[in-house]
């Protein structure tokens, strides 16, 4: 994928996010000018990017929503929720067409049929065309006799004797088509008769001038200005992923067979008026297009001829001549510029002439270009790939370890003899070096960190759609989009967020009657809130529903067996509550579309802890239940404590330590197999790091106090506690934690290694793996 | 190129015509309109070539010799 189609796509993607941003606040808040011009303005900017790429199918259906959304700007148009509903649709189609391009550089076969389609139903929607709504609706309904055009009926009778003879075998009718190639179609390699050479089953072809021919001596041979009609016996469908690269130069039209005799029907001026006006943009786009030098001057001469033969043809004769001028003097300087004025100008005096639905157009895009250049300004920010990133973070940590191994050589020459001067020399270096690597690391880190609010971005959208959904009037809160975190961290907060949001929805927020009754608004809100709260992200969401019984989470909990009533009997409000996180757990029984996809409060809890988090909850009866999610900013940084088991060091995530302690013997008592203290009235179990590295048990280290003292880690994994016991414990680090890999990649139990100061690996230990 | 002109005036498309025959075509019928044309060797006309014929409308010698064309277009 080369560099321009990259941008497109990262562009059409943040164009549809902010569109669909704009579309639901305007639905919640009401359309203000400067809104709808700024979802104008994106429509406008993708339907240009989609021009620049090439993506015709997307541009007719961009073009569409453009026509609607400047009936709403122009106030001809209220906005409801069925504008909104398809504006979003049209929204969600670019986007997956913008994921196929991704994909394959290219809009899947059908891709031009569900262009006309959409664009139909947005059409519709305009006022002016509200009142035959119904057959634009349904736009493959075979016409009747009555409507069939004159160029059909031109075509029919061409070949009356052949088309009669098929008889029944095409029940389903025949497929009409009118190719009006682009001017310009010749010079990007298009072939419009070989194209038309392939339609399967032709019937009848007439292929004309669009525009009168011009005299000979005129005739521009590079611009194409055809026409190309037929009849097909194919499918419709055949048809349209023939010309799947020009749904915006071919029409279709469904003839049933019976519709051979009839009558002639005038010509539509309106129609034609349109058809001028779309014309002599394609000249203006044409001529945009690029700068090449060679083919420039045949452009300017054929792109200035079509202006001035569909001005003629729909009787604007002044307007033809100003556009010869200009093509005339851009002939002359080698320069379309002054084609493209007299285009513009031309434009401009057609949209106050006719009361055409495209009006808008022209004005808003010269707006939209001045007002992106400023937006661009301001927001001086570079894209850089997220992998030259890691790049750079990786060697900033390689740095650390280098400087770690300077502390180690420090030691060692102060250990030899008259060591003493040069080791202070070493350890000021030492000291500057540490400074300037922290600094750089952590300068490096913050061109990871992305503000939340990115993650919160789609939420609007959903609660919409499931609130619409499930009949519930739900309003969302969002607090603290600007507290930022490293992008992997909010990258991979989206998942559970979504759960926890959609739980809200389905299960937190009650009904507007039950609400009612309970003497709430109708109207529920859910709260996303992010803050900093000293090194770490807090993200919470919260709701105003109903909350969360304990007695119907004990009752469930003994349904399913977590545990024995004795044990459920003793756990507190809290902890009982503190159970849904467990696996297998769901309150609700029925197995909705919304949450209940059988992943449960234990997926979230499992994907906040993989970065490195905490998740609680505390709820009322009621009064609502609030989730909080406790993060760290980043997790390229790991704090580890080393510690010493059976003569082997390991490393220990600091996140899970909650303090260490030293215990006497005779605190230490035996319950059946196992070892056990308490600790503030909790009994936590000890286990032995070496019997759990199934390590060879020593001596007792020289080192160990003769007391026969224990020293125990106390740990703290998914709400359970539990003590390490250890021999000793070495150092507190901070460090570049590295995945396992290559033959150790598979080994379970370990979260990473890292490299300590004198060259030695450390293997750092996954407790929630190891602990039993 | 596979367009010409014969030693007796008529001009001549041969083989595969692409779209760049339809320049050096045209200047052949702006300096002689009245020359007739032989297509009855050219197996392949792109839209281009084609255009210049139906603009210029010369008086044809035999039959086009890509027979899509002639089912389809001889008659127009």
């Amino acid at each position: 994928m080369n560099v321009l189609h990259e941008q497109f796509v990262t562009e059409a993607r943040e164009l549809v996010q902010q569109a669909t941003d704009d579309l639901i606040a305007a639905e919640r808040e009401g359309f203000s000018a400067e809104r709808v011009d700024r979802v104008l303005r994106a429509f406008h900017t993708l339907k240009g990017s989609a021009g620049v790429v090439e993506l015709p199918a997307m541009g007719l259906t961009l073009h569409a929503a453009e026509d609607l959304l400047g009936a709403i700007h122009a106030g001809r148009l209220g906005v409801t929720a069925a504008v909104i509903d398809q504006a979003l649709a049209c929204l969600d189609q670019v986007s997956q067409w913008v994921d196929d391009f991704e994909a394959g550089e290219a809009l899947p076969p059908q891709a031009g049929e569900d262009a006309s389609a959409m664009a139909a139903r947005l059409r519709a929607l305009l006022p002016e065309n509200a009142a035959r709504a119904p057959t634009i609706a349904n736009p493959k309904a075979p016409i009747a006799d009555a409507g069939l055009p004159d160029w059909i009926s031109g075509l029919v009778e061409m070949q009356r004797a052949q088309i009669s003879r098929l008889g029944d075998d095409h029940p389903a009718g025949l497929v009409a088509f009118s190719y009006e190639p682009h001017a310009g179609c010749f010079f990007d390699g298009g072939d419009p008769l070989g194209l038309v050479r392939q339609v399967p089953g032709l019937l009848a072809l007439r292929v004309e001038a669009r525009e009168p021919w011009p005299p000979l001596a005129d005739m521009d041979p590079f611009a194409c200005n055809l026409r190309l009609q037929g009849i097909s016996a194919g499918s419709r469908a055949e048809l349209a992923g023939l010309f799947r690269l020009v749904p915006d130069q071919v029409r279709f039209l469904d003839v049933a067979l019976q519709a051979l005799r009839p009558p002639p029907v005038a010509a539509d001026d309106a129609g034609a008026a349109h058809l001028v006006r779309a014309v002599l943009e394609e000249q203006r786009q044409m001529l945009r297009v690029s700068n090449q030098s060679e083919d420039l001057i045949g452009r300017i001469g054929a792109a200035g001829r079509v202006a001035a033969n569909a001005l003629r043809h729909g009787r604007q004769a002044g307007l033809a001549e100003e556009i010869g001028e200009g093509r005339a003097a851009a002939l002359a300087q080698a320069d379309p510029t002054p084609l493209l004025a007299a285009l513009d100008g031309a434009l401009l005096e057609l949209e106050s002439g006719t009361p055409a639905p495209v009006g808008e157009d022209t004005s808003i895009g010269d707006d939209a270009g001045v007002r992106r250049g400023e937006a661009r300004a301001a927001d001086r920010s570079l894209r850089v790939h997220e992998s030259k990133i890691d790049a750079l973070i990786n060697l900033a940590g390689e740095l650390i370890v280098v400087k770690n191994g300077f502390a180690h050589l420090a030691k060692r020459v102060e250990s030899e003899a008259g060591g003493r001067e040069l080791a202070r020399a070493v350890r000021l270096e030492h000291d500057a070096i540490e400074r300037l690597t922290g600094e750089m690391h952590s300068a490096i880190l913050q061109l990871r960190m992305v503000p939340i609010g990115q993650v919160f971005r789609p939420f609007p959208r959903t609660v919409r759609d499931i609130s619409q959904r499930l009949g519930k009037k739900v309003a969302l809160v969002t607090q603290g989009e600007t507290t930022e975190a490293d992008k992997t961290i909010v990258d991979r907060l989206f998942e559970p967020l979504l759960h926890l949001v959609r739980n809200a929805l389905d299960h937190g927020i009650e009904s507007p009657e039950q609400r009612h009754a309970a003497g709430k608004p109708a109207a529920g809100t859910i709260t996303l809130r992010a803050a900093r709260a000293s090194d770490r992200l807090v993200v919470e969401v919260g709701d105003d529903g109903r909350g969360i019984d304990p007695a119907i989470v004990r009752r469930k909990a003994h349904e399913r067996g977590l545990l024995g009533s004795d044990e459920l009997a003793a756990l507190s409000d809290e902890q009982a509550i503190d159970l849904i996180f467990s696996a297998g757990f769901s309150t609700t029984v029925e197995v909705s579309d919304i949450s209940g996809r059988g992943i449960g409060m234990d997926v979230v809890r499992a994907a906040v802890e993989q970065i490195g988090g905490r998740v609680t909850l505390t709820s009322r009866v009621d009064v609502g239940t609030t989730v909080r999610l406790d993060l760290p900013m980043n997790i390229a940084m790991s704090r580890i404590m080393v510690v010493e088991a059976a003569g082997q060091v390991f490393g220990i995530a600091m996140d899970a330590v909650r303090e260490t302690v030293r215990l006497a013997p005779d605190r230490i008592t035996q319950i059946k197999q196992n070892e056990g203290f308490v600790l503030r009235d909790r009994i936590v179990p000890i286990c032995s790091l070496a019997e759990l590295m199934n390590l060879p048990a020593l001596a007792p280290a020289p080192a160990a106090p003769e007391s026969g003292e224990r020293l125990l880690i106390v740990t703290e994994m998914g709400g359970k506690i539990m003590a390490l016991a250890v021999d000793a414990i070495r150092d507190r680090l901070e460090v570049v934690l590295k995945p396992m890999q290559g033959l150790l990649a598979g080994a379970r139990g370990y979260a990473g290694t890292t490299l300590l100061g004198d060259g030695r690996v450390l293997l750092v230990l996954d407790l929630k793996e190891i602990l039993p | 190129v596979s367009v010409r002109r014969h030693d007796n005036g008529t001009i001549l498309l041969e083989g595969d015509c692409p779209v760049e025959d339809a320049e050096p075509l045209l200047r052949l019928l702006q300096a002689t309109p009245v020359a007739p044309l032989d297509w009855s060797t050219c197996h392949r006309l792109h839209s281009a070539v084609m255009q210049v014929i139906l603009a210029a409308r010369p008086e044809q010698v035999g039959d086009c010799g890509d027979p899509w064309v002639r089912r389809w277009l001889s008659s127009s």
